[in-house]
């Protein structure tokens, strides 16, 4: 039996498998548009950056935006069931092999969109499960009790209290000002400070990968962009500090609210024991700003996981092969 | 970190049990919810459950609805405990009566009084029409997406002021802000049917609402009046219905000037003119809309006339299929708003009122109490 875990995310979907292979891919899934762009192309499907390459050829989809798949989309379903199927390849499975598979996924997609997600899992593995992204995560890292996980994506900031049990919906919360969001406020921002300047997503995504921070600067931010075509240095370390910030609060916020209706008892507890994981919680100064601006209410304590790429993959796969054989039977 | 075997089997079978639909037993270390919540639901869920056991069993039964006699005095609750249930589809005479307040094994159950007028089951619009709590809460609707539209745009500048302020900048400007601070709370999705200045015909500002999965819909404009009223400066709000004035009228007819609906179209989306969550969660939308921008540009001009949150026949109202308002938000005909409008701070402070009033509505949905006006009573007989 060979086992795989799959991190589904809106931004970067991740594959890590009994057999020691890990592989991620961006969640783009495209399909030829016509005939001639499918010559061209040689390629039934094509999946992440080369997707992304050749985009004008393609009909393209990211299946997951805004963490969950939109109702009625059959694009956007058949895009996750070629992505779980891409994915299960890069694992690089036998041909004969029997595989288990568990799926992470944002919050938001296992309430809404559980069934379709399973329909998708089920045309590539007949043993299968799916949980939630922050579930994953803490699974993998042993946190199974009094802690809360923040998975910081893409399209969604997800967060869950672990206590011992499978998280319920209570336990749960999603908020969408993400990784998408500040991209869109650090676009706004340079493109109104400097309109001579042409940026796009894409580019503000990189440099916020590359740069992103909350609170204060270790060093300036200084980055290139072209200014009619030829390339020119600008200092956005203003801009970026503004764009990576505004998510802050309404993290904050949840963070408090789902403590306070947690058991008494145990939320002392919870707050010493957070953990950020996601591709979010490599903004520099992350654990630091979280933890200041948590002192106004009761101190929490963030923790910033090591390896966000591959935690939540890592975590679904310990929890497929954990699976004792009679439920696996089941599933 | 370290996971006990115990723990680690105890989520383990969790995650089967999630995955086989079998319904969880352990529930950890939850606080109780508020048992007002739980209460308010026991009565959504026995309403439904018992509407389903009807069709359920296909037995052709109806429900009576009195208003022959006026409100009728009855207990806050009433009981209905399973021994009580011997016919699921009969409720007794003892519970009308109210006699089973102190049975300890007892369900509540909203409460149901015999009467007159007959309706069958399957006319229950009659029922939700008059159902003594919003329908939006009875079905516990959430709102995930906001769709905002800046009215006009393109070669279509609206309304235009004394010093060539146009109505579609100023309607983008405020949308974009209002997107931006609602994105900001982090709860919902925000949607804008135009990020730029282009034309867009109502029909698509109705179908990218659709197609978006809107769940509440805003659409902000500025009103210019004639000449001769050009010292008055007005704030109304609307929702769909039948217009009260001749003002109304008129303004509906500018704003809809352009629909782009062919005439078999428009019969189709008038057919929904009686959709009753829409409008009563609409008039609870531009209520709490109009409550907020009113109050806060007051302190700006103390001049300023409430023209109020009234209906009108707006046809981008009535396409869309969820709660949906129309916010003239100023008067860009007037001087010394169009000044004032001319600022981005004071575009900035209308998109604050907007939202606040957005979010006291949503907030109010949360926990408003039953609708006032007194219970309407059903009784289910089996009919012969």
């Amino acid at each position: 039996m060979l086992y795989i875990g799959i991190d589904l995310g809106t931004s970067r979907s991740v594959v890590s498998a009994s057999n020691g292979n890990r592989k991620w891919v961006e969640s783009y899934v495209g399909w030829p548009k016509d005939f001639v762009a499918k010559k061209m192309l040689g390629k039934r499907v094509l999946f992440g950056s080369e997707a992304l390459e050749h985009r004008l050829a393609l009909n393209l989809s990211r299946p997951l935006q805004n963490g969950v798949l939109k109702e009625g989309t059959e694009q956007d379903e058949a895009a996750v069931e070629e992505l779980i199927g891409h994915l299960i390849e890069l694992a690089d499975v036998g041909t004969d092999s029997e595989i288990c598979v568990a799926v992470g996924v944002p919050a938001e997609a296992l309430k809404v969109n559980k069934i379709a997600i399973k329909n998708a899992i089920s045309s590539h593995a007949k043993k299968l499960m799916v949980v939630s992204e922050p579930f994953s995560v803490a699974y993998g890292l042993g946190a199974l009790d009094n802690t809360m996980i923040i998975d910081i994506g893409a399209g969604t900031v997800d967060f869950c209290i672990m206590h011992g049990t499978v998280p319920l919906e209570e336990d749960q919360r999603s908020i969408l000002t993400a990784g998408d969001y500040i991209d869109e406020q650090l676009l706004r921002l340079l493109s109104e400070k400097h309109p001579e300047a042409d940026f796009s997503l894409n580019m503000v995504r990189k440099y916020k990968e590359k740069h992103g921070f909350v609170g204060d600067p270790k060093r300036r931010v200084k980055i290139d962009a072209p200014v009619d075509g030829k390339f020119t240095e600008f200092d956005i370390t203003e801009e970026m500090r503004r764009a990576c910030e505004s998510t802050m609060p309404a993290i904050v916020e949840t963070v408090i609210d789902l403590i306070a209706g947690f058991d008494p008892e145990f939320q002392e507890s919870v707050r010493k024991n957070i953990i950020i994981a996601g591709g979010g919680s490599q903004l520099s100064g992350l654990e630091n700003y979280l933890t200041e601006a948590t002192k106004q209410f009761e101190p929490c304590t963030f923790t910033c996981i090591s390896d966000p790429l591959y935690a939540g993959a890592d975590g679904a796969l310990e929890l497929a092969t954990d699976m004792p054989e009679e439920f696996l039977e089941k599933l | 970190m370290h996971k006990s075997t115990s723990t680690k089997n105890k989520v383990l079978r969790g995650v089967y049990e999630d995955n086989a639909g079998i319904p969880r037993t352990d529930f950890g270390k939850r606080r109780p919810s508020n048992p007002k919540q739980q209460h308010a639901k026991g009565h959504k869920a026995i309403v439904i459950v018992l509407l389903g056991l009807l069709s359920v069993f296909g037995i052709n039964v109806r429900l009576t609805l009195d208003d022959s006699r006026g409100p009728v005095a009855m207990p806050a609750q009433n009981a209905i405990s399973p021994s009580h249930l011997t016919n699921p589809l009969f409720i007794s005479q003892e519970v009308w009566d109210g006699h089973l307040e102190n049975d300890p094994t007892a369900i509540t159950a909203p409460a149901y009084m015999p009467g007159n007028d007959i309706v069958t089951v399957g006319d229950y619009d009659a029922m939700l029409t008059g159902l003594d709590m919003p329908m939006a809460d009875l079905f516990d609707l959430k709102i995930g997406t906001i769709v905002i539209d800046p009215g006009h745009g393109g070669i279509d500048p609206g309304a235009m002021g004394h010093q060539g302020l146009k109505e579609k900048d100023i309607s983008l400007d405020i949308a974009r802000k209002l997107q931006d601070k609602l994105t900001r709370t982090g709860r919902y999705r925000v949607l804008l049917t135009r990020d730029e200045d282009r034309k867009v015909y109502l029909k698509e500002r109705v179908a990218f609402a659709k197609d978006n999965n809107a769940d509440l819909f805003i659409s902000i404009h500025a009103n210019a009046l004639p000449t001769e009223a050009s010292s008055l400066n007005y704030v109304e709000t609307y929702y769909f219905g039948p217009y009260s004035d001749k003002r109304t009228l008129e303004i509906a007819e500018k704003e809809n000037h352009d629909s782009d609906y062919a005439i078999g179209d428009f019969r189709k989306i008038i057919a929904k003119i009686g959709d009753t969550m829409k409008t009563e969660e609409s008039k609870d939308l531009a209520n709490a809309i109009h409550r907020k921008l009113y109050s806060g540009l007051k302190s700006h001009n103390q001049d300023l006339t409430d023209a109020g949150s009234k209906t009108g026949p707006f046809v981008v109202l009535l396409g869309v299929e969820v709660p949906s308002v129309l916010v003239e938000v100023s008067c860009i005909s007037n001087m010394a708003e169009e000044t004032r409008l001319s600022k981005p701070e004071y575009r900035d402070d209308i998109a604050d009122f907007l939202k606040t009033g957005i979010l006291d509505y949503l907030d109010q949905r949360e926990h408003r109490s039953p609708r006032e006006g007194g219970q309407i009573n059903y009784v289910f007989k089996q009919e012969k």
